[in-house]
């Protein structure tokens, strides 16, 4: 791993180095494919969000979705674990949303089920007001875990997990809203990562912090993928060239390119995206 | 003359002057703008100062209260009331011993006629023996009685003469204040000598001794030989009157001790005054003998009361104010939420007449069914008691509680909420660990401010409580909530009316609202404290 200063250029360096064949991965192996939309039609009401997303989001790497502000990247992000069903007259009207070839959309879907699977860290930090080691062990103790050990061993690992583990291990049962901003994000990561789901969404994870706590959930997200699936929505240019290996952008609601991170910074192929990645707009 | 004006012209020079004095209009050497202000700051401060204004009334009016209140147990204590009163607390507790003798006489009674199915008058006639043990247990207390009244009425008298110089001091003072100093010298005070007077009484302790060692010695030979009685069960409870009479006549030399040490000049302190409001147990006025004024039942009554509607309105308020906000459909809400808030627009004699119309009747009713006999204090007779008006109080302090606990749900952020459900938490489990948790604080002020309500609330008590002015009996165990109470706020709305101004009666009326006064202050402080305290904790 990456020490924290060069952090933010290294990855970029390796996505380069990247063969840009997009059913291979890094090592020339082939991706296989964890999450597959297809021909995806998404509504708020009357209002279409999103239009015929099709896209193949390959297993433990770094998917990043960018485009400007109302682009439907966030929708998406959300209809990925159901987090949609929450806002009313919100609808699926076409298309499908297969993980692990399992349609989540099917009517014997427990969206309950599915979010302990696909977890979710938002744009601002939202630890709830319990101390560090209740929030940690929230998931699961709705999930009826009650063993003291197992407990204690999860928060360990999570926090160990999300790097938070030597800066909070002497002040867990203290308020997880006392946090620095980066911390409070951490703690979040580490909530999530407490249930063990296989993707985690993070919806601008950074936009609320500074350029050090930025850095420092940016190296957890290259530990991060090597358990996870990670799909990150955000408007930092630079963020999704440094973390992602792969990028989707996003334009009125269209997907409009889907490829490999540095394909889409360096050669993309369609001038929309090469106007918006070069700073021409959005 | 300066160089510049002579070389420009002159409509330059006004164009470029500075002018930025104005003259303003002045109302009594205010501007405009500060009369405004000074307007709407008056009416701000109107509540500040109408709230001192009040305090400083209800002290005013109440304050004296506590001297007069010492007065009234001194005259208590000098007429010699209180030495006689130790004799008719002897008499009070025969008097009870000789209930529960014609109570065990209806068991048995019934227990003839129902168990063993014979005729009234067989019936009766097989009681005979007992009715002489309990007739000559009734009588045996006659010349103790016969003592005690005299004694009563020489202390009386006391009182009454006192009572008269009192009036006369009174009248009095009046003359001499319109001016008419030789009407004001005729009225003239009979001087009585009270340490003379109740010697007179106390001299008597002799023949008490007497009577009542006679007395106690016909009781105890009496319940040496009891009647028989037909059943065990009722046999039992013979037996548990013998023990209670024993009990009764041990406590006789403890009585004769107390009247030997009585004293009718010690002095009654202040702090007795006190006390003797705080936690008297009766509240007694207009009385032959002597009035007291003891809050005890009108708390007990106004919190039995409270309790009830809390009861009932915690759980329906904030039931219903996380439905409307956490499950409710667009259209339900627009349904519960101002049928809830209409609630309290209904005016309380209107609900209070609901009261006594349909609500207590239905209870009564109620109360007989079978199905529901398990119910403690069930069935009852009285239509008109604290669960009748408990009831009814729940109903005015929802709309309150299901408002603001509405208000404290609203609150919790979002995010907390979408982080639960995120990490595969039901609704359920989201209201439960999180939204609730994270508005208790508001909840809890809720419903402080909802007691706070119902404890105010006047005309419902006032019209369904039953206004007996008793401390309910506890002992009842949750059957208490059927007996009739009065309350705090229903003594004053009844009693105010009749009271002479400035008499005891009157101010010890303020004083119970000087307490009614503190007490919703307090609740009010509570609730803001808690509400700012989870402003802070949720940021």
């Amino acid at each position: 791993m990456e020490t924290s200063s060069p952090a933010s250029a290294a990855p970029v360096t390796r996505s380069l180095a990247t063969p840009s064949k997009a059913s291979e991965g890094r090592d020339g192996a082939p991706e296989p494919t964890l999450i597959d939309i297809r021909a995806l039609d998404f509504y708020y009401g009357a209002k279409q969000a999103l239009f015929d997303i099709n896209l193949a989001i390959p297993d433990r790497r770094v998917t990043a979705f960018i485009g400007p502000s109302g682009c439907g990247k966030s929708t998406l992000l959300r209809c990925l674990n159901r987090m949609n069903d929450l806002i009313d007259g919100t609808a699926v009207k076409r298309g499908e949303v297969k993980i692990r070839d399992v349609d989540i959309y099917g009517p014997s879907v427990d969206p309950i089920e599915l979010r302990k699977r696909v977890g979710m860290v938002f744009q601002k930090s939202n630890p709830f007001p319990k101390s560090i080691y209740e929030n940690i062990i929230y998931g699961l103790r709705i999930q009826g875990v009650k063993s003291k050990t197992k407990l204690d061993e999860v928060v360990e690992r999570s926090l160990r997990g999300a790097a938070l583990w030597d800066e909070v291990k002497d002040r867990l049962h203290e308020s997880g809203l006392g946090l620095s901003g980066g911390q409070q994000q951490r703690l979040c990561i580490a909530r999530t990562i407490a249930v063990e789901p296989e993707v985690i969404l993070m919806d601008e994870p950074c936009s609320a912090l500074d350029p050090i706590a930025t850095a420092k959930v940016e190296e957890l997200i290259h530990e991060l993928k090597k358990q996870f699936t990670i799909i990150i929505v955000t408007h930092s240019m630079q963020q999704a060239a440094r973390c992602s290996d792969r990028t989707a952008f996003f334009y009125m609601g269209k997907l409009i390119e889907f490829d490999e991170t540095h394909n889409i910074f360096m050669n993309p192929k369609n001038p929309q995206t090469e106007a918006y990645v070069s700073g021409r707009f959005g | 003359m300066p160089p510049e004006s002579s070389t420009t012209p002159a409509v330059d020079s006004t164009v470029r002057s500075f002018r930025i004095q104005k003259e303003r209009t002045r109302i009594l050497g205010l501007t405009w703008d500060e009369c405004i202000q000074g307007f709407f700051g008056g009416n701000a401060f109107v509540a500040v100062i109408v709230l001192g204004l009040i305090t400083f009334f209800l002290f005013r009016e109440g304050s004296s209260f506590f001297t007069q209140n010492r007065d009234n147990l001194t005259i208590y204590r000098q007429a010699g009331l209180e030495y006689v009163d130790f004799g008719r607390q002897q008499e009070k507790d025969h008097a009870a011993l000789s209930r529960y003798l014609s109570d065990l006489r209806l068991r048995t009674l019934r227990h003839y006629t129902d168990q063993e199915g014979l005729p009234a008058k067989e019936a009766q006639a097989r009681l005979a023996e007992f009715d002489r043990f309990a007739d000559r247990f009734s009588s045996a207390s006659k010349p103790l009685r016969s003592l005690l009244s005299d004694l009563g009425d020489v202390a009386v008298d006391i009182k009454a003469r006192h009572q008269n110089n009192l009036n006369f001091a009174e009248k009095r003072r009046q003359l001499l204040a319109a001016g008419k100093t030789a009407e004001a010298a005729e009225v003239e005070l009979v001087p009585i000598d009270y340490a003379g007077e109740v010697a007179a009484i106390t001299a008597t302790l002799p023949d008490f001794a007497e009577a009542s060692a006679t007395f106690a010695k016909t009781l105890e030979d009496l319940i040496a030989t009891p009647p028989a009685l037909p059943a065990p069960e009722l046999t039992e409870r013979l037996t548990r009157f013998q023990a209670l009479t024993r009990d009764y006549l041990a406590g006789f030399p403890a009585t004769l001790e107390a009247m030997k040490a009585w004293d009718p000049a010690r002095p009654v302190p202040l702090a007795q005054s006190f006390t003797a409001f705080v936690f008297g147990r009766q509240w007694l006025t207009a009385s032959f003998w002597q009035d007291w004024y003891g809050v005890m039942p009108l708390i007990a009554g106004s919190l039995l009361v409270s309790l009830i509607a809390l009861a009932l309105a915690v759980p329906l308020g904030v039931g219903a104010a996380v439905y409307v906000n956490q499950l409710a459909s667009p259209t339900e809400q627009r349904l519960i939420k101002p049928s809830i808030e209409f609630i309290s627009a209904i005016p309380s004699v209107v609900l209070g007449f609901f009261g006594i119309a349909v609500l207590g009747e239905f209870l009564r009713v109620a109360s007989g069914w079978s199905f529901l006999a398990w119910v403690p204090g069930f069935p009852f007779a009285e239509r008109l008691n604290a669960l009748t008006a408990g009831c009814l109080l729940g109903l005015i302090a929802v709309p309150t509680i299901f408002t603001l606990a509405e208000d404290a749900i609203n609150n919790v952020p979002r995010a907390f909420k979408e982080a639960s459900y995120a990490l595969g938490a039901s609704r359920l489990q989201t209201i439960i660990r999180i939204i609730v948790p994270a508005s208790l604080s508001g909840i809890v002020s809720a419903i402080l401010l909802g007691l706070g309500r119902v404890i105010g609330e006047t005309m419902v008590v006032l019209l369904c409580a039953g206004n007996r002015i008793a401390i309910p009996d506890f002992t009842a165990g949750l059957g208490v909530v059927t007996q009739p109470v009065h309350t705090m706020t229903g003594i004053i709305a009844q009693e105010m009316g009749e009271v002479e101004p400035g008499a005891i009666h009157y101010r010890a009326l303020f004083v119970v609202g000087l307490l009614l006064f503190f007490i919703a202050l307090l609740l009010n402080f509570f609730a803001q404290k808690i509400v700012r305290k989870y402003k802070v904790s949720i940021g």
